[in-house]
Order: structure tokens, then sequence, then C-alpha cells
């Protein structure tokens, strides 16, 4: 009898840390193919496993993949860093139930831009408003670098292009084909410190290592946005870009099955400042985002101990 | 403690290693210092230069290679630029000419034109009648300036491969030094994915200009013509070149009158081949700013519009199988008449 208590005293005491895993299941987490959302995932998924000791994978994806794979498969069940208005698809999975929105990824939400760089500012103030950039489109090379065709933002330029007048102003507008040229473009520009005019978002890698200067183009207006927005509406007008969205997007299911990882990621948001300067750590370091996920544990302690549970903040006690 | 410390301590090399200030630090590294388990002989790490690093900090990481080599190409730009900026420069004005005549001659001109060229390159109505059907299909679903775009990109495109590829083939044909250093240049340009060359491009030109996606392409499908051109050369009979011998022909008569008539099919092959390798680059190109087809299927993955997606992918195709047909029908029109 005393021995079977022992026996069975020492299988408990065996079986607890694994009880405490046990909770949390096989989770699968996307990565966005760009920096800031390979971070995210990153300290999420870390967080996960260590935290919660859940069984995490990380699946490689990018917006539309990401998107679809949630309408079709109902999978990957984190989806950090969506710009929901890249994937319009999201509101109809969202109204169906299938997704929620678990968290803000930026505080302050995405940032959309119409940019020069500093050093043109430096040297003409004036072109730090639109109306200084149409009065002297010499001076920032006289084109508009554009999103490609099919984003979100294509549709918007588009509609305060003509708002503007670029062409009427002698300012060429160039459609490119990919975010990567539209990157090129700007990276190459300021390496060779010429004139540059463009289109770009934030937080991202090129506006963490590129210090460039958002063009005011007045203040933003909801109803104006919201036709510029629109294929269909051509009252188009001048308003600023707002705040974009930019959601930590989980699967209903997953809400269901892991209350208490769901709550973690309800939690993982990080403010645009402090996005920035880890993207700017990253370029400048020439990190990994592996690196870049650990310089951000090690650093910000305090804040993500504060998305833990109490149970998760003992398993991550002194790990730094 | 790093796996390789042994090493540069047996070496006594550890004052030269230094100190290890500050650096970054990877999620394995991380979790392998908390769980404090040394490990096994089974883990050992390969001494690449970051785990050589990690022992000995004056030994300097991947990365320093990596953006060795960009502080390499950013130093070399201006000077590069100088001279390949205005070598490829036609080619810019190759392609916007190309693309505003496909665009400015109206379509009751421009159809009629086609389809002649289709009847001189084939003599054969049925094959007209085809062209003249897909032809028509696209312009009736409103795809008619996409796919003119498209087409006067591969024209121009297409053109400069046989142009630059047939005489760098009939050189690899003469020297078999020439063609052990070009084969390995072929091949890499068939593998090397695009976009690996066309960013640092961006950094030589303007990414305004047509000459960008016009490089990609012809780099991609300029390989088949030059490698079926030194092979066909390399195929004919060496009888006939006696016989021609025999003659007295001089060398350039015999390129002439002889090699190239009878590698003339396997040369057309590669022509073809060219065209359509030309054309299964269109969406990569599309990614670079080219106008046409390409970007109605960018359009439509980037939506998630799969109607745009197909239609668009669906005018390549009909756009592949014209000019597949056209060159295959000249082709044998070629064969026929050699035999």
């Amino acid at each position: 009898m005393m021995k079977r208590s022992i026996y069975a005293l020492a299988l408990s005491g065996a079986m607890l840390p694994m009880a405490a895993n046990a909770e949390c299941g096989e989770v699968s987490v996307a990565e966005m193919n760009w920096t800031s959302g390979g971070i995210i995932t990153g300290v999420t998924a870390f967080l996960l496993e260590q935290g919660y000791g859940c069984d995490v994978t990380v699946v490689p994806s990018a917006t539309t993949t990401a998107i679809t794979s949630l309408a079709e498969n109902n999978e990957p069940d984190v989806v950090p860093e969506l710009w929901v208005n890249s994937a319009p698809a999201y509101f109809d999975l969202a109204e169906e139930g299938k997704v929620v929105k678990a968290s803000d990824s930026f505080s302050d939400g995405g940032t959309e831009h119409w940019l020069v760089p500093a050093y043109l500012v430096e040297e003409h103030p004036e072109l730090a408003t639109i109306e200084g950039v149409l009065d002297n489109p010499e001076l920032v090379g006289a084109r508009f670098h554009n999103c490609p065709d099919g984003w979100g933002c294509r549709i918007v330029n588009d509609s305060l292009k003509e708002a503007f007048d670029l062409e009427g102003n002698g300012i060429e507008v160039f459609n490119h084909g990919s975010g990567e040229t539209l990157a090129g473009a700007m990276a190459s520009a300021y390496e060779n410190q010429e004139p540059y005019f463009g289109y770009y978002w934030g937080p991202t890698a090129p506006l963490g290592k590129y210090d460039m200067v958002s063009v005011d183009l007045g203040p933003y207006k909801e109803d104006v946005h919201a036709c510029n927005q629109n294929t269909e509406c051509n009252e188009v007008g001048v308003s600023a870009f707002p705040s974009a969205d930019v959601f930590n997007v989980v699967t209903s299911d997953f809400a269901d099955r892991e209350p208490e990882a769901f709550e973690l990621v309800q939690n993982v948001s990080f403010s645009n400042d402090q996005m920035n300067s880890l993207l700017a750590w990253h370029s400048n370091n020439q990190a990994s985002i592996d690196e870049a996920v650990v310089h951000y544990l090690q650093n910000n302690e305090d804040q993500w101990m504060s998305w833990l549970s109490e149970e998760a903040q003992a398993n991550l006690e002194g790990m730094f | 403690m790093a796996t390789y410390d042994f090493i540069f301590d047996g070496l006594g090399l550890r004052g030269w290693c230094g100190e290890k200030t500050g650096g970054t630090m990877g999620m394995e590294e991380l979790l392998a210092r908390n769980s404090g388990e040394t490990r096994s002989l089974w883990e050992l790490p390969f001494p690449s230069l970051d785990n050589l690093h990690d022992a000995c900090p004056a030994i300097a990481q991947t990365r320093g290679l990596t953006s060795g080599l960009e502080s390499g190409f950013l130093g070399i730009k201006d000077a590069l630029k100088v001279v390949v900026d205005p070598i490829t420069q036609p080619l810019s004005w190759f392609l916007s000419g190309a693309l505003s005549i496909f665009q400015t001659v109206p379509w009751f001109v421009m159809i009629p034109i086609l389809l002649g060229i289709v009847y001189i390159a084939s003599k054969s109505t049925r094959l007209v009648g085809m062209v003249a059907s897909f032809i028509l299909f696209l312009a009736f679903i409103d795809h008619y300036d996409y796919a003119m775009q498209t087409l006067a990109i591969i024209f121009v495109c297409s053109l400069i491969c046989v142009l630059l590829g047939v005489p760098i083939g009939i050189a690899m044909s003469r020297s078999d030094g020439l063609q052990r250093g070009v084969i390995p240049v072929l091949d890499m340009l068939q593998t090397l994915p695009p976009f690996v060359y066309l960013i640092p491009l961006i950094f030589l030109f303007s990414v305004t200009e047509p000459k960008l996606y016009g490089i990609a392409i012809i780099l991609y499908a300029i390989v088949p013509v030059i490698r079926l051109t030194d092979l066909g050369i390399r195929l004919v009979d060496t009888d006939v070149i006696e016989a021609a011998d025999a003659y007295g022909m001089t060398d350039r008569q015999k390129l002439y009158g002889v090699q190239i008539p009878l590698a003339l099919p396997n040369i057309m092959a590669g022509v073809n081949q060219t065209i359509m390798m030309s054309l299964a680059m269109v969406v990569i190109a599309s990614l670079v700013s080219a106008p046409g087809l390409g970007v109605l299927v960018l359009r439509g993955i980037r939506n998630l519009e799969l109607g745009v997606g197909l239609i668009s992918g669906l005018g390549i195709v009909l756009l592949a199988i014209i000019l597949d047909r056209v060159t295959k029908a000249a082709l044998a029109r070629v064969n026929t008449a050699q035999q």
C-alpha cells in the first residue's frame, strides 16, 4: 500500500509539468514575409511555446495566401500583422464568424504616406507639404512612385492623383509592378541622394532604415477617404490617409479551443515607435529576424510579461 | 561557452581573438543557455564562420560576407552605371517604340497585318483562321490592348535574343574553349532567380526604364537559341564539311553556304523555344513594371479575383499557341525546302 502510493506520487510528480503543457495543443502561426511580421510572429510563437507549452508550427505566408488559407482551410490558427485593407476578404470572414480580431498589431495602427527624403526637405523646406511639391515638381524628380496594381493603396493613390491633379502639375505617375521595385526605387534614390517622391507604408524595414519625411496632405476626412477608396465613386477629393487597420487575427476555432493562448494573442501589440526602433536595430546590426526577436525579448521583459497569464509568467520567470 | 573555444585556447590565440562585445543572440542560443544542458557530440555544429565567431570574435561572421558584397556593389555602382547604362539604352528605345507602335496602330489595321505575317510565314490558311479566331476572341473580351502590349514586348525581346544569340552560338560552335566557358553562364542564366539581379539593376538604372524588364526577359530567353545554334552547327555532317573543303570554300563561304543552312532546322527550333521562354517571363516582367497580360494576372492573384487571373492566363496561353504554331509552321517549311 505504502509502496504503491509512493509510486503514484512519483508518477503524478513526473506528470505535473506535462499536465501544464497538455492544456495547450498544436497551434499554427503564420509568418508574414516581411520583417515586422516576422518579429511579431517570433515573439508570439516564443511566448506560446515557452509560456503556455503550445506545440507551435510557424507557417511562412503572405497577406493573400494567409487570407485564402483562412477562408478555405480555417488555418493557420494565428495570423499576425494582417493588413486588412489589402485583404478585403477578411471582412467577409469576420462577418461569417470564421475569424476574430485578437488585437491591433500596432497600437497607433499602420501608417501610409506620400514621402520625400529628409535630405530634400532640409534643402527645400517647402517640400514638406503637398502644395510645395506641386509647385516644385522638378525638385522631387517630377515623378510619383505609385503602388502596384491590385493593392488597396493603388485605388486611393489613383483618386488622390486626380484630386491633386499631379499630372497637370507636371508630376508623372509611375505605376510599379511590385512592392520590391517600389522599395528598390526608394532605396536607390536614397543611396544616390537623388530626388524622390512616392508612396510607402509603415512600420516597415525601409522606413526604419531611410530617413523619409511624410508629405502633409492636409487633414483626414472620413467620407472623402471612403470615396477615394472606392473604385465606383467618382467624387474624389483631398484627404490624408487615416491610420490603417492592422490586426492580429485568429480563427474562431482557435479562440474556442485555446482560450488561454487566445488571451495572450489579444495582448500582443507594439507601439509604432517601438517597432520602428526594432526594425532600425535589425537593419543596423544586419541581424536575422530571430535575433531581433531575442533582442526584443531581452530588453522589454516588463511589456511582454504583462501580456501573460500568471501561470505563463511563472514558466518564463528568470529566463532573462 | 561556445563549442569551438578549445581550438583558440589550445592554439594560444585567445589574446588575438579579443573579448566579445555585445553582439546579437539567436533564439536557439537563448533556449540553450536557459536549459543549461551541455551539447552532446551528436549535436556538434559545423565549424562555420558564425560558430567560430562565437568562440573568437576576431573571426568575421557570415553576414560580413553579405554586407561586404553589398557595400562592394554600392561602391562600384557609379562606375558600372557609366558603362552599362548607355549600352542598354537602345533596348529602352526599342521597347517603348514597339509598345507605342503596337498600341497606336488601330485594330482594323493591326489584325490584318498580323494575319498577313502569319500567312507569309506558314502559307497555311487553316493556321491563319485559327490565329484570327484567337485574336478576335481576345479582342472580344477586351483583352486586345493588353495582348498587343505583351506581343510588342515579346517581339522586341525575341528579336534581340536571335540577333545576339545566333552569333554567340556560331562563335561557340567554332571554339571548344569558348563553349566550355559559355555553357556554365547559360546554366546560371536559366536558374538564377530573376529578382536576384533585377533589384541590383534598379540601383543602376531608373526603375521606370523599360529596359529593366527587357533585360530580365532577354537574359532568360536567349539561352535556347544559343544552345541550339551551337548544337546545330556542330551536328552538320563532317562529310559535307570535307566536301566543302574539297571545293576550296573559304571559312566564310562554308559558314553561310553550308553550315548555317544545314543547321537552320535546329536554329529555328531554338528561336521557337526562345519565343516560348520570353512569353513565360511575362508575369515576372510585370513585377518590374512591364505592361501587358502579366499585369492582369498579378491583379487577379493579389485580389483573389480568380476569374481575372484565369482569363488573362488563358490569354497568355493563346498567344503562346499562336507564336508556337506559326514558328513551327515556318520551321516545317524550312525542313521541306531542304529535302
